[in-house]
């Protein structure tokens, strides 16, 4: 008998940042996997694009501002009831910031915590609130190779990005009693809109540079789909609390 | 904004002396120029005179009246 690990039928799973990039990709693997989808974002629009690649019809959209912090709880809660209980998160909605610390502001530096941070610490108080999880699950954070290490330019967001590895450790010890496990995939650079933006602010030069510091070169937005619903399903029953470096060996320097 | 308003703006984000860019240094000569120089006049630009300025515009810039050639249209005088 044939058998996947990575099976994931029937499970209500929430992806935020779906309309694009790695949330869409992750969409897409959880909805070849089984998994009944819900694509969070602001754009309905590019989240209908999402829903009309994904297999099967048994996913929805949920529009939303993840940036609104405070309402995230209540409209948790609403998306359990109209969806089922959540088996579980990922969280790949974010910002980045290519900016000199010398130009920067108090202001951009707090609405970049805001999506990169905060909003992840109110998911997960949220999934965690009765009649929302499953009985437990499991949520996974997107972050960045930059919360293991620096750049120039990039202090606020590697800043951002290292607060998920540091909370991903915390929520994990406190949320294991619920059954609620909390994992973080790390990628490098992967061929994004996110990535098409940052080429605009580098040079060609600069963006083969990048390119030449990862032994597998680019990756694509598949390969953190992998890792994220590895950590979801089954394959990860005994992993939380964890950092799941994916950067074609970036870090290996 | 004026031409020279904007030349005491990068001035100041470079903290370099008041007065030392007239348009006409070229860039390589200049000490304080390099590719996170490059990145702090794209957040000039974005932030005073609400121009995108891309790394290949700025690559292919020789001198400072290049740079200041690319956000022209928003500068007077």
């Amino acid at each position: 008998m044939m058998i996947n690990p990575m099976d994931m039928t029937g499970r209500v799973t929430v992806v935020t940042g779906a309309s694009s990039g790695i949330g869409r990709a992750a969409s897409l693997l959880l909805s070849q996997l089984g998994a009944r989808v819900v694509l969070v974002g602001r754009n309905q629009d590019r989240l209908s694009q999402t829903l009309a690649m994904l297999e099967g019809s048994q996913h929805s959209i949920e529009v939303f501002d993840l940036t609104s912090t405070d309402d995230i709880p209540a409209w948790m809660k609403l998306v359990a009831q109209r969806n089922g209980l959540i088996s579980g998160v990922v969280h790949c909605a974010g910002e980045q910031l290519i900016f000199p610390v010398r130009m920067l502001k108090s202001q951009q530096v707090e609405e970049l915590l805001r999506i990169n941070v905060v909003s992840a610490i109110m998911l997960a108080k949220s999934f965690r609130q009765h009649g929302v999880n499953d009985s437990g699950g499991a949520i996974v954070f997107v972050s960045s190779v930059m919360g293991e290490v620096g750049a120039p330019g990039r202090s606020a967001y590697c800043a951002s990005k290292g607060a998920l590895h540091s909370l991903t450790k915390s929520l994990a010890m406190e949320l294991a009693k619920e059954r609620i496990r909390v994992n973080c995939v790390a990628p490098g650079t992967v061929k994004t809109e996110m990535l098409d933006e940052a080429q605009n602010l580098l040079t060609d030069a600069q963006i083969a540079e990048i390119e030449s510091m990862q032994p597998l070169g680019f990756g694509t937005p598949r390969d953190i789909a992998h890792a994220l619903v590895f950590l979801l399903a089954e394959t990860g029953r005994w992993i939380t609390g964890s950092v799941l470096i994916v950067d074609g060996g970036y870090t290996a320097h | 904004m004026t031409k020279a308003d904007f030349l005491r703006a990068l001035e100041d984000s470079l903290e370099i002396d008041e007065g030392t860019l007239d348009g006409a240094q070229v860039l390589e000569d200049l000490e304080c120029w390099d590719s996170m120089s490059a990145l702090i006049y794209m957040a000039l630009a974005d932030e005073q005179l609400h121009v995108a300025v891309t790394g290949d515009q700025i690559v292919s810039c020789k001198t400072v009246n290049d740079l200041l050639g690319i956000v022209g249209d928003k500068l007077t005088g």
